[in-house]
């Protein structure tokens, strides 16, 4: 499974509750749409760090880092780059 | 006493330029506040809504809902905000329950949009787009209106707000506050923050909560300003905002600061402007507390308790009494009083326990159009909590606990029969019963226990999915556990603390 696949399975499941791919677009607004709240962000970050050995700072905990399956993709494959 | 349009009217009139409100890009002085509130009630006005008429919100924190609040009040009309996560199953019954005459709502928000169109009949709409999108159609339409002349006459005891405390179980229960409700309880809560003009806070309770309301209405009733800042999801934002605002305080729940303290969000930021935190909504624990102090020695913490029913403050804990007084809530604020009684009603000698009455000129006029609930509640003006504690001979209370099932997670409250009836609603369930567990971030966390019916198949996704599309995000349990029966008493009814915290089990003989 790429890393694409891996993070929307983790948030299809802990957060819509179902492993229907369909049910969430990659460019879905996680934060604005309802889907990720405060605690949720803290959860996705944590499996992100344990998942792909990445450690998120403080300061990279921003909207554009996280508010859809593509953006959090992409940072993860910078943080994995770096 | 003044009510508290009156003083935004006199912050404009005195001090138009400066600033009251901010939210991302846009700022409001209190100038342009109090001209945008006039126009808004001028629409009410044409629109046909009168005084003593609801106005309802469905709206998450953003400088309109300010502006329709104090409209509204200016017009006469009283408010009713609703809680913007809940759902179309809420907010017709609610709408409905309040007699709803306009809502203002997101054209953004599917719930608030379905349950106004459904009600479209009875309840006008004025429809709002996101916060980054610029005026709406009906907003530029309200501005484009002349102001209204003179602000209506309310008399103290009118109805200022109705608070909707808990969702669809039977009667909805709304809390009926008048405009003495709130101007009494900003009075005594500006005099022990000891608040002024020079103050400034960022805000991310909802206004729609007791809480979140009584920091708006104490930093605009002072001319003081209010940063918005949408939500917690991003704590170094928030911190962040703290910092560049040099804003002097800041108020959350347990799980506010647990979220901040979490990812060490404060952390490289200049807060030294920071004087002061409040912190209500449930109990702190101790430990988190004392992180708290460590990492923002700078700011006094002020530990509060209150609730709806009594508009928001009932006790503060003066901060140097933070440690000689540990796990207080504080004492009595200006103008209410304290007693703790047994189940009869007669009032306990010092350092015992019974339940927490309270009596002033902060408490409801009752629950809206409710006779029978009002009056198990309301006693001869005292105000029945159903908290449970103890005074000690100082005067300063101590909570353990609450005779309702009602679940605290985060800034939330939850009645389990909201959640329980979501899930009933599911094939195969025979039998459901849902309580708080204790959470480390959110204080409590909902748990579903569920019997299923004979051979049914069922798992824990189907029943969380099923709430996630009915119920508030902050309602779908966390936790699913299947069991093969409930605790229940010899009348059938379950047990719900029974749940959260099993009994020991009998050791055999």
């Amino acid at each position: 499974m790429d890393s694409r696949q891996t993070i929307r399975s983790f948030i299809l499941k802990n957060f819509l509750f179902t492993d229907d791919a369909s049910a969430l677009a990659d460019d879905a607004a996680l934060i604005r749409g309802g889907i990720v709240d405060s605690t949720g962000v803290l959860e996705l970050i944590e499996f992100l760090e344990e998942r792909y050995a990445i450690r998120v700072a403080p300061e990279e905990m921003i909207p554009a880092h996280f508010d859809s399956i593509d953006a959090i993709d992409a940072f993860v494959a910078r943080k994995r780059q770096a | 006493m003044r009510l508290l349009a009156t003083r935004l009217l006199d912050h404009a009139r005195d001090t138009p330029r400066r600033v009251a409100l901010a939210h991302a890009q846009a700022v409001l002085d209190y100038g342009a506040l109090a001209d945008a509130a006039s126009r808004f009630a001028a629409m009410l006005r044409a629109r046909g809504v009168s005084a003593g008429d609801r106005v309802a919100l469905v709206l998450p924190n953003r400088l309109e809902a300010v502006v329709a609040t104090y409209g509204a009040w200016l017009a006469g009309a009283a408010i009713v905000p609703l809680n913007a996560q809940a759902r179309v199953r809420d907010f017709v019954p609610w709408l409905r329950h309040a007699g709803a005459r306009l809502v203002v709502v997101e054209s953004t928000h599917p719930d608030g949009m379905l349950a106004s169109a459904e009600l479209a009949a009875d309840v006008q709409r004025l429809v709002l787009d996101a916060p980054d999108a610029g005026p709406s159609t009906d907003w530029r339409a309200m501005l484009a209106m002349d102001p209204l002349p003179e602000p209506c006459a309310v008399a103290h005891g009118a109805l200022a707000a109705i608070l909707y405390t808990s969702g669809t179980t039977g009667a909805p229960k709304g809390v009926a506050l008048s405009h003495a409700n709130f101007a009494s309880n900003v009075d005594a809560i500006l005099a022990y923050l000891e608040l002024g003009a020079g103050d400034s806070t960022v805000s991310v309770l909802p206004f729609y909560y007791a809480y979140g309301a009584s920091v708006l209405h104490t930093h605009l009733a002072i001319g003081a300003r209010l940063v918005i800042e949408s939500n917690l999801v991003f704590p170094h934002l928030v911190v962040g905002t703290l910092a560049r605002e040099r804003a002097t305080g800041f108020s959350g729940v347990p799980s506010t600061f647990a979220l901040l303290l979490d990812r060490a969000a404060f952390d490289g930021h200049d807060l030294s402007a920071l004087r002061y935190l409040t912190q209500a909504g449930g109990a702190m624990p101790v430990a988190l507390g004392a992180r708290l102090r460590a990492a923002l020695p700078q700011a006094s913490v002020f530990v509060m308790y209150g609730q709806t029913e009594a508009t928001a403050r009932l006790t503060w804990l003066p901060p140097e009494q933070f440690e000689a007084k540990a796990g207080s809530v504080g004492r009595a604020i200006d103008g209410v009083e304290l007693q703790v009684r047994d189940e009869h009603g007669d009032v306990l000698a010092a350092d015992a326990e019974g339940e927490v009455w309270a009596r002033g000129p902060g408490v409801m006029t009752g629950y809206w159009n409710d006779a029978e609930a009002s009056a198990r509640v309301l006693h001869d003006g005292w105000l029945r909590t159903g908290d449970e504690g103890r005074l000690d001979a100082d005067g300063f209370l101590y909570l353990a606990g609450r005779r309702s099932d009602i679940i605290k997670t985060g800034a939330h409250r939850v009645h389990p029969l909201d959640v329980e009836e979501a899930i009933a609603e599911v094939d195969g369930v025979a039998e459901v019963a849902v309580a708080g567990v204790e959470d480390a971030t959110l204080g409590q966390a909902i748990k579903a226990f569920v019997v299923r019916a004979q051979g049914a198949e069922l798992d824990a996704d189907r029943i969380r999915a099923h709430c996630r599309a009915r119920l508030a995000t902050y309602k779908v349990p966390r936790q699913v556990d299947f069991v093969e029966a409930l605790p229940k008493t010899a009348s059938g009814k379950v047990r719900r603390a029974h749940l959260a915290t099993p009994p020991p089990l009998q050791e055999a003989p």
